[in-house]
Order: structure tokens, then sequence, then C-alpha cells
């Protein structure tokens, strides 16, 4: 019969195509110019460390998800992205036991035991990366790479553009145009922002975030830096800022649901980049500052509850 | 030409309305035998009139009540009443049903003479649409003349015809404009004067231009009937979003439009009450769409109240492909069925049938806070926290997060990647809110 294989549920009976798994495939999509530029400049350096995070990251959730005797869900692809975001965040001469290390702290610890993707406070990836920042004493040098690469790139030795924060420092460093496009020092992400900018162009015009956040942050460091009296955009092409505003503080679990809270949560985000930044050590600041933005959002998700339709402001 | 109109939040879902939009509306076969729910509507269920061995003829009164919220039935085909059972309806809900075995012949419906439909009171015209059995024929089947009888310290203003026909593949109120937009203007103009409005908007969405045009040329003449063009968004034709697209006026939670002066009614409500007015028929068949991926010869069909939906399919040429949801109403909203043996009730605008290769099949996942469901809800709800509060059993949380206020348009579930179906969530937490409100009372 032509109605053996109706299946009752209920209504809608139309679904967007747009399910978590095609996100996610957004997310690294997005992350394939940053991801490639950053093959370029350190080469074999960087494939080992996307390779050993992206590994690592999907084979602890494929165990932890095993333990928890829950169904294996690396095919949402969250591992795989949080493995790449983590890659993104570490330098390209670093000891593969830290790596391992935030990877466990990132998948196992902070979503898995949180109780799983939807239920994490914070970043999982950004977390992995703070804990190695503060607790691994094996962390290898940040300032730039080995020395078999082809020379001739801006900043193959020395400081990291982030040495150059602060008031009336920001001229001794990189020039703008050399943020943008080829900068190499720090994190295997920061080879230019504009490659990042463009993954996030892309993730708001597939609608997988919104510009709220992202906006925020970046005008918030952009005028609070020269506010202090420092480059206001200097700090929003240097370090990771821009991965930051795109990539991490727009994580679909760890920031707030409504307008008005993400809002806050950007300025919040921002303030804390531009102070850490200046006042304290630039290593790490955007990660810190998401990380203090990630503790705000279930009292944002509270606050600027939106007013419903018709719903009358009690005076 | 003004932008069309339109409201906050919504979807813009696939609209396929293509499929059926061009097939004029033609008379389905009377089938055998017709089931006729005693209630097909909100409100008090009747009492049958007849009993098994009666003969009954076609618009003749079968089922009444005495309470006010309430609308009559009458049977939709000259037979012999067969027996009077309980039936589960389209929601499987057990309904008693007057059984009538039809005959061979079918007489035309005798035409009362006309009555000068421009001579009636407001009294004349309720009376009318209760006599009828009208209720609203887009899908919500709430009694017409209740509607018409507005609070009085509420004065209504304006009426609303809604013509949008938001859900997707539905087409019956398209055809109708256009093949009966005389008598959708002349019943328009009923409802106006029985809550004495003074004036007519018919709201159409921008994708039926052809009816835009239609209805304007038939109605150009007429000082007090606009046409409007609103966008094509879901769900434009729901009435808060509707009034607001169209007026800027916003209906409080919790209270109906008369509170903002506006009475709205569907396309196919107001050509019944033209024909129960002009002929005295009452509402014994209705046009719905039979449609989908999966109906070999989709088309729009004047259906006997009664009918079950397999006539209606065979009627259509048939299954095609691999049928996998059989949908009574619209895509968005209606009630997917396990067979063929539902029966065509007043609200029923139509069948749609959904193959494998078209119906996204996923799994509950948990909430990965996405937002996409709070951007899309156009009564600026949270579904999310609803559901999170649901599923924790937290009934006044889910009540303070707006369950009450959702009509259950479904936006959220579509937008949502992690495939959360927040309907049946918000359907349980309104059950058990108002099961809590009369324990308390």
């Amino acid at each position: 019969m032509a109605t053996d294989n109706l299946v009752q549920t209920p209504p809608p009976h139309l679904r967007s195509k747009e399910q978590t798994a095609v996100a996610m495939r957004d997310v690294l999509i997005a992350l394939a110019p940053v991801t490639i530029a950053a093959l370029v400049a350190f080469t074999y350096n960087a494939l080992f460390v996307i390779a050993v995070c992206v590994g690592s990251c999907m084979f602890f959730e494929w165990a932890v998800r095993k333990l928890r005797k829950k169904k294996v869900t690396l095919r949402d692809g969250s591992a795989a992205v949080t493995g790449l975001l983590l890659a993104l965040l570490m330098p390209a001469q670093i000891h593969w036991l830290n790596m391992i290390i935030a990877s466990f702290i990132a998948i196992v610890v902070i979503k898995e035991l949180m109780g799983g993707l939807g239920r994490n406070i914070f970043n999982p990836a950004l977390f992995g990366y703070v804990f190695i920042i503060t607790c691994s004493g094996i962390l290898a040098s940040w300032t730039g790479h080995l020395g078999f690469l082809s020379a001739g790139f801006d900043g193959v030795t020395g400081a990291t553009p982030l040495a150059f924060i602060g008031p009336g420092l920001e001229s001794m460093g990189p020039s703008y145009g050399s943020l943008l496009f080829a900068n190499y020092g720090g994190a295997i992400s920061e080879v230019g922002a504009f490659w990042v900018l463009l993954g996030g162009a892309y993730l708001i015009y597939r609608k997988v975030i919104g510009w709220v956040i992202p906006t925020t942050i970046l005008a918030t460091v952009f005028v609070l830096s020269y506010i202090v009296g420092s480059d206001g955009l200097y700090q929003i092409l240097a370090g990771g800022v821009m991965l930051g505003a795109f990539f991490m503080a727009t994580d679909w679990v760890s920031s707030p649901m409504f307008t008005w809270g993400q809002v806050i949560f950007g300025l919040i985000i921002g303030v804390c980049i531009v102070l850490i930044r200046v006042f304290g050590a630039p290593t790490g600041a955007v990660a810190y500052s998401i990380i203090i933005g990630n503790c705000f959002v279930p009292l944002l998700d509270k606050v600027f509850k939106p007013k419903r339709f018709g719903e009358v402001v009690a005076a | 030409m003004a932008e069309a109109k339109t409201f906050k939040g919504g979807i813009h879902p696939p609209y396929n309305k293509e499929l059926a939009s061009g097939k004029a509306i033609k008379r389905a076969p009377v089938p055998a035998e017709v089931i006729i729910p005693l209630q097909q509507h909100i409100g008090a269920p009747n009492e049958a009139l007849v009993s098994a061995g009666d003969r009954v003829e076609v618009g003749q009164k079968i089922g009444s009540s005495d309470a006010f919220v309430s609308a009559p039935v009458h049977s939709s085909v000259a037979g012999v009443v067969k027996e009077v059972v309980d039936v589960p309806n389209f929601t499987g809900n057990k309904v008693k049903s007057v059984v009538i075995t039809t005959d061979a012949e079918q007489p035309e419906f005798a035409k009362k003479p006309g009555k000068d439909i421009d001579s009636l009171s407001a009294d004349e015209i309720r009376e009318i649409a209760k006599e009828a059995g009208l209720v609203g024929m887009g899908g919500a089947a709430f009694p017409t003349h209740v509607k018409l009888t507005p609070p009085k310290d509420k004065p209504v203003d304006l009426v609303i015809i809604n013509a949008c026909e938001c859900e997707p593949f539905l087409t019956c109120d398209h055809r109708q404009m256009l093949e009966k937009g005389d008598d959708l203007i002349a019943g328009a103009r009923l409802l106006k004067t029985a809550v004495g409005a003074g004036k007519v908007i018919i709201g159409i969405e921008a994708n039926k231009m052809d009816a835009v045009d239609a209805i304007r040329s038939k109605a150009s003449g007429l000082s007090d009937v606009e046409v409007e063009v609103l966008e094509v968004k879901y769900p434009e034709g729901a009435e808060k979003m509707l009034i607001f697209a169209l007026t800027g006026r916003k209906v409080p939670p919790g209270k109906l439009p008369s509170e903002v002066g506006c009475l709205v009614q569907n396309v196919g409500t107001a050509i019944a009450l033209y024909e129960a007015a002009a002929w005295g028929k009452p509402l014994y068949e209705r046009v719905l769409t039979v449609t989908g991926p999966g109906i070999r010869e989709p088309g729009n069909l004047l259906a006997a109240i009664g009918t079950p939906i397999s006539d209606l399919i065979e009627a259509c040429g048939g299954f095609v492909g691999n049928p996998v949801k059989l949908i009574m109403g619209g895509p968005m909203t209606g009630w997917a069925q396990s067979g063929t043996t539902a029966n065509v009730v007043k609200g029923t605008s139509g069948v749609v049938v959904l193959t494998s290769d078209v119906v996204e099949m996923g799994e509950e996942t948990d909430c990965v806070r996405c937002s996409k469901c709070i951007e899309a809800c156009p009564m600026f709800l949270s579904p999310n926290f609803i559901v999170q509060a649901a599923k924790r059993g937290q009934w006044d949380k889910a009540e303070m997060w707006g369950a009450l206020d959702c009509f259950e348009c479904g936006c959220c579930s579509f937008e949502c990647p992690a495939f959360i179906p927040h309907v049946e969530y918000v359907r349980k937490a309104k059950a058990e809110i108002a099961a809590l409100k009369k324990k308390k009372e």
C-alpha cells in the first residue's frame, strides 16, 4: 500500500535543511581561508598542530561518549570545529603534549562533563587554550616559528605584534597592511586578520552567526583603545581579536540568546580585552575576556528577556 | 507600488503553490458514504437530530446545540442515515458522527429565493451565520456568529479578510478569489454590517498578484472595500500578525482582535456567509486543496463535508512516489495521518501529501542555543526556554516564557537546527498549565 510508510509526527511538517551539522560545516568552510594561510606560512608545523588538535578532540569526544554510553555524535561536526579552533590558537612551535592536554580539557571537561553540546557554559576550545597557557610549564616559545621556513616573511623571529600594544608603542609594531594580510607571529591563525574577517563575513551571510556580537566587540575595542591612549585599529587587527569576535564569542552555546544581552556581552568582552591588553599581559587577553563574558550569559539571558508581542510595559 | 506590509519575525518556507494554483475548482465526486462529525468546531458538541434509517436531504440540519458557542451541522448529501456512532476524526479523537449512505442520484441544492442582502440587519446576519453552521474555514473552526458578536464595550471599526493563505502548498483561497471574487466582496460587506464596522480590508500576499488585480477591479467602485498587498512570509495570515501588518495595532497577550477594533475572517468564511445569506445555503461543502509531491494531479476540489480523504486522493489521480506524510490542513500546522480514513470537516483547508525526498527527517538533540527560534517567533517568545521548562516539568516557568501566547505556527521548529518539536512541548505545557489552574480554583 502507498500509505505504509506514513509517519505521524507533530507539526510543522516542513523543516529547514540547516541542521547543526550544516552549521558546523559552514564554520569549517569559514575557517578555510585562515587555515590555508596558516598552512602556507607555517607549512607542516601548522599541519602537525591542526592534525594533533583535531585528531585528539575527535578521539576524546568518541571515547567519552562511549564511556558515558551515549550516542557518538562526531557527525555533528562540533568536535572537529573545536579541534580546528584550538589548533588555530596554538603557536607553530609547541610541544604535542600541550595540545593533547588542551583537547582533553576542551572536550572532556568543558563540553562532555557539562552535559555535552548545548550545555557547556564556556567555549571549549578557548578554555582548553587558557588552561595550557596558565597551567602548563612546558609551553614552548610563542614568538616566531621554526627556522626552516623560507626567509623574508614578516616577523620570522622576534616579538609578536602584541608586544607593541600600549600607549605609543603600536607605531613600532608591524604596519596595518601586514597585520591584515601577512604578519606571522603568535598563534598560527595570526597570519592576517583579513582571512579571519572573510570567514566571519561568510558566517554572517549564511546566518550561522549574527552581526551583533562581533560588531560590538570590535567597536568597543576600537573606541576604548583610543580612549586609553592606544591605537584602536592596531588593536583590532593584531592578535586574536578578529578570531575571537567572529568565531569564539559567537559560539551558539556559550553566548547570550537575546539581542540586548548580546550587546552587553560584546561590551564586556571588548572592555576586558582592552584593559587586559593595555594594563595586563597581552597574551591570552582575548581568550580570558571571552571566558569572562561566558560567565555572564545566564544572567544576560534572564535580564534581557524580550517583551512579548503586544505586551504592555508595566507602568 | 507601496511596499508590501508585514510583521517582525517569521520564516520563508518553500511554498510550492504552483502545484495547484493554476487548477480551477472542480466538484469532487459524491462518495458512497459520508461521515459527518457532530462537532467540527471549537465549542459545545451538537446533539444528533436524526437517527439510523432516517432520510436526509442536502443541506438538512442533522445536529444542533443550545449552547451559544457552537455551530450546527448539515447533511452534505441526499441519502439515508446508516448510524450515529463514535468515529475517530482527523486528530485521532473519537467524535460522535452521523454516517450517511448516499443516494445514487444527487439532486442539486435547492436555492432558496434570494433575500435582499443589502437590507439585512446585523442581528439577521448573525442568525444566518449561526443557522448555516458557519465556522472559521482557515482551520481553527471557531463559530462565526460568536466572532460576529463582539463585546458591547469594544466597537469594531475594521473587518479584515484574511486572504494571505500563508501556509505552503494550499491554494484554495487563491482559487476562490479568482473564481468567486464578487461573492467574497459581498460576504465581506455582510461581515462589515454584522459588526457595524466602517471599512473592509482584504489582505492578500504578494505571491497572488492575479487575485489582487481581480479583487481590486471588482471592488473599484466601492469606497468601503480596500485590497492590501502583504509580504510573502509565514505566518502572515495569523490573526495578530495580519492585524499588525495592516493597521499597526497590537492585540495584547490573551486578548481577542475586538480589543483593537478588528474582526478577521477567512476568504472561505466570507464566501460561505454570502451563499448562506443569498441562497440559504448552509455550510455542507467546502473548497480545499489536494496537493503535494505525493499527489499525481494536484488540484482544488469542492468536496462534501464528510467525504473520506481517500476519495479525494483518488479524484486527484492517487499517490505518486513514496508518500511519508499525509497531512490534513497545511504542512506547517496540519495533522499527520496514519492512513486515508479521515473525513473532510468544515475546517479542512487541504490534504497535503509529502514524499520521502522532500521531508527532512532528523533526530531531536539538545538545544544548541543558536537563537534561531527566538528570531523566528512572531510573538517574540522564547521557544527554547519554554521547551527547557517543559522538559523539566516546570510549568510555571513555561508560562513565564510565554507558552500561553504561542499560537503554534511552528516557525521555531522549522528553523531549529537541533530538530526540536517545540509545538509538541508547548501543547503539553498548555495542557498542564490549564490543569494546574483548574486545580487551584
